[in-house]
């Protein structure tokens, strides 16, 4: 943790600098949605990519993530492994390659 | 830290000035008060819930015949009002139970046991009066918050409860609440709350909160305030049990959350998360938009309702792993791999919850990995049970009443266990879905599973809460009729189960010749039996159904001594001698007793495991974890130690 | 006696009780944000209509974008200055935070606005219309109402035990007669003015006669002293014939039905969901008809500008072609000329305003009178309206409950910690920096939240 004075002071300034980052990376975000890419899945992908790296910031820098405890981080990967989880098992739902549509299928 | 020393010397410590009466048990801060609130709370919503049960076990054993004592009821001035806006109303005029009252029954049955009764008093009851105590602090880490944590869940009780009252009743669509039925059921109520779901759905949104502020207060307090001394692998299994039921709670009530959350907007918003396109309801297209699934809302709840299956069981090992060492006087067999199996259980009960939805045309390569993980999960739970079964191995055994609970919770567990084993594998799941034999399978796991361990810790702990025990005879008398009614009742589940008896039906199968019209051994031996009695018992399934019915009935009658013993026992029963009456290893029997605002008299040092029964040399069959050598509580011996019982040990 | 590490951490785990306890409610917090957000990819996926891309406010969302970012830096500045025992600076970057989280909220207030005036009607061959009911000369919205005339006779049911659907004609009929207090006349002749006493007592009669008779509901007749007129709004009644209609609360009433078209001032012809867009039931005489051909030669020009920029990509796997094309947006109240249907707008940016919000800039629309027999489904922009705009008020509508709980968290740090302020700041530090944990997350949220209900 940040506790000693010097250290504070100096952060102040990566405070400010990761803040107007991520006021360029929201215009960036916005700019590339409207950029038509081969597929819109691409977009996405995209828009996804520059939204974890943005979330990532405010997680590391702000919320001082890049130096905590292994308390922490021990219950945080837990809760990101079962997010992710909870979003491949949910696609995986609807986009089953092996799903079973019934005896009769209606022909195209 | 010095904060946990206290100077008084005398045995209820308590501040500079005595807190009165609303602020010493209502709004109290002090973990064992929370403790007791949440633990008898939770024993009422039991009672309730069994009482729901009775009512349904006589319409399936005799549909269409009047409920006994309902006309007696009715003519009782006061009661009679409010069994008639709660029961009295949907009653048959004849007095006999109709399928939307079995409904209502069953639906908040499964609520009333499963988010009222067995959570709250084997979770919440029993850590936030033992937890701190085992790991020798004064308090949670959170106190206020664990204040509201069960004033939130007594509201969402009383929401609960209010729903029998409303216009439409309670919910009559089971308590896992599927969509679409459930979201469109009586949809055109003049006003929602005159909707059960939606006082159903409100009172959930209170308890999550309630268990979410809960489990951080229990996570927080074991990560930070744990003794002197007291390393992870010192820490008693309870601890360690309760920390990963916790964990289940804190991470898989959320999405619950958000299912009852998008249910109530689609029931008061009009939106269709849960409601395919074109669906109709009494001949007529419902006006929404469709284009949402009833899939997504089995994905979020069962995200939860697997966990929470391990959050009705874990509490069980929990108070097992104290129980059962301590009465066998052998130290727990196999901690390490008991810790490392709860753990690996509580990682994989978050992989494994579309086992409950073979049947919703969930993809092939869905169902297979469900499968593989369902298998996985049943090795930690294997582990546990043997360490526990391997612990009484050589141990001089006291057969008291909290050990003849836990002992039969061992095989019962196990049946339990096993049963569910088969319907891991989709292929038999197709059979066997929303059987009787599901039925039986949960139920050996939760009902002399669970309940019997709880009843196991109320037994053991008893001395601590009071200063006095429960009676040991009464004890005996509440055990045994306990395990022959619940076997009678469950077990029958299994044959009717496989006979293809479906969990829904209000007349027990009576209408379904084809399936009920078979004989069975078991059937024969009923009919034969009933003729001693000069009974005229069927020689078909449906006779099985009285043989459940009788069980239910002597499970009842089972649980008064309890009652009596538990109320009588508060005041009169016989005093504890010692602060350590069983010649426990754990840090609670440190304690004065009942222990004061702030616990222990002495800051307690952790010096060894938790399990220290039996140490060869030592003079007494037992070495507590707080004492630094035989009957020395603290190393410079400054404070006076607590009284250590040595009574209690000779056998 | 205090619990230990409440201010100070603890040596072996290196923290304070408030850190543990946030940590753990913000992995909560994202299992509920992942439970939300996993529904969305469950709903997206199994969506049976194009999906809304850029379809609400971009600009207003950028904007609170920025709103969040500033408050993000002002919370984490304010702990900062705790740090270093600035105070005032302190005070300053708080404030600067709750008024960031009262702007990012008006905003979403005007957004939220927008949407519940602006409709949709589905018609029966899939084409959806959107608009706005027409106004007043006080610019009240008219809603879209079923008028009925010449109602002689109110009939109600009234169980005998309790029940959730009961005759209540005081609360959910009277309101909708056009006359302030209708007389009716009961079965045994007596005039009476419906309100709570006199049906109060109706109903207590009923009951009991009911009740003698053993049945389960009774039924009560009143007769109309004179004809009655009575409008309602579809959500308001059950259903209706062209003889009688039906309340929230079971009453019926015979009558004769006035009317029940609906006038729409329509702002958008949205035909992808019509197998023909170019003949859709919007360009039907009574309808649209003349728009046609503005319709047709705009997603002429769209789908050949597409061909000209991306000549190898296919033109029936674009969304973005597939919105530009066929949902055309109107802008007056008359069709433009054949040649300029397009109106120079060269680079699709009007696909890329926001669909709703951005009129009443000076719009007119066409006003349309559409028939009951055509709709098959309608409602304004809120969660009734599809799958999107219900994961998109629950998302952010669970968020804004968040900005609103940690900026009273924050307020109260502000205005009620002056004390510690002084005394204990390290305690104060702490609890800033517990409060500031939450107040990013929820930044956390919506840097997420923006590009998959906004932009993507």
């Amino acid at each position: 943790m940040a506790d000693n004075i010097e250290e504070i002071q100096k952060s102040v300034k990566k405070y400010l600098i990761i803040g107007a980052l991520l006021i360029l990376f929201t215009g960036i975000t916005v700019w590339l949605s409207y950029v038509e890419l081969p597929t819109h899945g691409l977009n996405i992908l995209v828009g996804m990519i520059v939204a974890t790296f943005k979330a990532s910031l405010v997680a590391l820098i702000f919320m001082h993530l890049n130096h905590e405890r292994s308390v922490i981080y021990k219950v945080l990967a837990f809760t990101v492994v079962f997010a992710i989880v909870l979003f491949v098992l949910f696609y995986f739902s609807k986009m089953d390659p092996l799903i079973f549509d019934g005896f009769y299928k209606l022909s195209e | 830290m010095s904060a946990t020393t206290l100077d008084h010397d005398h045995a209820h410590a308590h501040d500079h000035h005595e807190p009165g009466f609303l602020r010493k048990y209502i709004w109290s801060t002090d973990h064992k008060v929370i403790g007791l609130q949440y633990g008898l709370t939770g024993l009422l919503f039991l009672l309730f819930g069994f009482f729901l049960m009775l009512l349904m076990r006589w319409s399936i054993a005799y549909p269409g015949e009047p409920v006994p004592a309902v006309e007696a009821i009715r003519n009782i001035p006061v009661i009679k009002d409010l069994f008639e806006s709660m029961f009295g109303r949907w009653l048959n005029p004849d007095g006999s139970l109709n399928g939307e009252l079995y409904n209502m029954l069953g639906a908040m049955h499964g609520t009333v046991m499963v988010f009222f009764g067995i959570v709250p008093l084997g979770f919440a009851g029993f850590v936030n009066f033992v937890m701190p105590l085992q790991i020798g602090t004064i308090d949670m880490a959170f106190p206020k918050l664990n204040m509201l944590s069960f004033w939130f869940f007594f509201l969402s009780g009383v929401l609960m409860m209010y729903s029998f009252f409303v216009g439409t009743g309670p919910v009559q669509t089971g308590w896992t609440m599927y969509s679409p039925l459930a979201s469109t059921t009586t949809l055109g109520v003049t006003n929602v709350w005159q909707h059960g779901h939606t006082w159903w759905l409100t009172a959930m949104v209170f308890n999550i909160s309630a268990s979410l502020l809960g489990s951080v207060n229990v996570i927080a307090t074991i990560i930070n305030l744990r003794a002197k001394g007291l390393g992870w692998m010192k820490m008693p299994f309870f601890c360690w049990a309760m920390f990963v039921t916790a964990f289940l709670l804190l991470l898989a009530f959320p999405p619950l959350e958000v299912a009852a959350i998008l249910q109530l907007s689609d029931r008061v918003f009009g939106s269709s998360f849960y409601l395919p396109t074109g669906l109709m309801e009494g001949g007529k297209h419902l006006d929404i938009s469709g284009g949402g699934s009833p899939l997504l809302y089995q994905h979020l709840f069962w995200f939860l309702a697997h966990p929470e299956v391990y959050v009705l069981i874990l509490p069980a090992f929990a108070i097992l792993t104290d129980v059962i060492p301590c009465n066998a006087r052998r130290p727990l067999w196999g901690y390490k791999s008991m810790v490392y199996s709860v753990l690996t259980l509580g990682f994989l009960s978050f992989l494994v919850w579309a086992h409950h939805m073979y049947l919703t045309g969930m993809g092939t390569m869905m169902s297979t990995y469900f499968q593989i993980t369902t298998v996985l999960i049943s090795v930690p739970s294997v582990i546990l049970l043997t360490c526990l079964m391997i612990s009484l191995w050589g141990g001089s055994i006291r057969f008291n009443a909290q050990m003849l609970f836990a002992s039969a919770f061992l095989p019962m567990f196990g049946i339990g266990g096993l049963t569910g084993l088969p319907l891991a594998f989709s292929f038999i799941d197709l059979a066997m879905h929303d059987t009787y034999y599901v039925i039986g399978h949960f139920h050996y796991v939760v009902a002399p599973g669970t309940i019997f361990a709880l009843f196991a810790g109320v037994y053991h702990w008893f001395p601590k809460f009071t200063g006095r025990y429960m009676s040991d005879k009464l004890g005996k008398l509440h055990f045994w009729p306990s395990l022959v009614g619940m076997n009678l009742i469950f077990a029958p589940m299994f044959i009717q189960g496989m006979a293809g008896f479906h969990r829904r039906w209000y007349d027990g199968g009576k209408y379904f010749e084809n399936t009920s019209g078979f004989s069975h051994w078991s059937t024969t031996l009923t009919h034969k039996i009933g003729a001693i009695f000069g009974l005229d018992i069927p020689d078909n399934m449906l006779s099985l159904n009285i043989v459940m019915s009788v069980g239910a009935f002597i499970l009842a009658l089972g649980q008064i001594p309890f009652i009596i013993n538990f109320w009588f026992s508060i005041k009169g029963g016989k005093k504890a001698e010692s602060d350590n009456p069983w010649g426990a290893t754990t840090m609670e029997w440190a304690t004065p007793t009942p222990p004061g605002h702030g616990n222990f008299l002495f800051e307690p040092v952790a010096h060894r495991g938790p399990y220290e029964y039996s140490v060869p040399g030592h003079p007494v069959d037992f070495f507590p974890q707080w004492e630094s050598e035989h009957g020395k509580p603290n190393p410079d011996g400054s404070d006076a130690p607590a009284k250590t019982g040595e009574t209690a040990t000779h056998h | 006696m205090d619990i230990p590490y409440t201010v100070h951490a603890r040596p072996d785990t290196g923290l304070y009780n408030a850190k543990i306890g946030i940590w753990l409610f913000l992995a909560s917090e994202v299992m509920l944000f992942g439970g939300l957000f996993s529904a969305y990819i469950f709903l997206r996926l199994g969506a049976d209509y194009p999906w809304p891309v850029h379809d609400l406010d971009v600009t207003l969302g950028f904007w609170n974008t920025i709103v969040l970012i500033a408050s993000s830096v002002t919370v984490v500045m304010a702990w900062a200055s705790v740090k270093l025992r600035r105070y005032g600076q302190y005070k300053i970057y708080m404030a600067v935070t709750v008024i960031c989280a009262g702007v990012f909220m008006f905003n979403k207030s005007l957004e939220y606005k927008a949407k519940f005036k602006h409709y949709a009607v589905k018609l029966t061959d899939g084409t959806i219309l959107t608009g706005h009911m027409p106004e007043d000369d006080h610019h009240h919205t008219i809603p879209y109402q079923i008028k009925f005339g010449e109602i002689t006779e109110l009939s109600l049911t009234i169980p005998v035990k309790k029940s959730a659907i009961t005759a209540d004609p005081v609360g959910y009929v009277v309101p909708h007669i056009e006359d302030e207090s209708p007389k009716f006349k009961t079965a045994d002749g007596k005039e009476i003015t419906l309100d709570d006493a006199s049906f109060a007592e109706l109903s207590a009669a009923a009951i009991a006669k009911a009740e003698s008779e053993g049945k389960g509901s009774a039924t009560v007749k009143l007769t109309a002293v004179t004809p009655l007129k009575a409008a309602a709004k579809p959500s308001e009644i059950f259903g209706y014939t062209a003889d009688s209609i039906t309340f929230r609360d079971g009453t019926t009433a015979k009558g004769k039905l006035i009317d029940d078209k609906m006038t729409l001032l329509v702002d958008g012809i949205d035909a992808r969901g019509v197998a023909q867009p170019d003949k859709s039931l919007a360009f039907d005489h009574r309808y649209l008809g003349a728009w046609q051909p503005a319709f047709v030669a705009n997603r002429d020009h769209h789908i050949a500008e597409f061909e000209e920029k991306y000549p190898t990509r296919d033109k029936d796997k674009s969304a973005t072609l597939q919105k530009e094309s066929l949902f055309y947006k109107i802008h007056s109240s008359t069709p433009p000329a054949a040649d300029a249907a397009h109106g120079g707008d060269k680079h699709g940016a009007e696909a890329h305003a926001p669909a709703e919000g951005g009129h009443g800039g000076g719009h007119d629309y066409p006003t349309v009178v559409i028939d009951k027999k055509d709709i098959t489904f309608f409602s304004n922009f809120t969660p009734k309206l599809n799958t999107y705009y219900a994961i998109y008020f629950t998302l952010t509508g669970l968020h804004g409950l968040h900005v609103v709980a940690g900026a009273l968290v924050l307020l109260y740090f502000l205005v009620f910690n002056g004390r510690m302020l002084r005394e204990d700041p390290e305690h104060l530090a702490n609890r800033v920096e517990v409060g500031g944990l939450f107040w990013h997350f929820v930044d956390l949220v919506w840097i997420f939240l923006f590009p998959l209900l906004y932009l993507l």
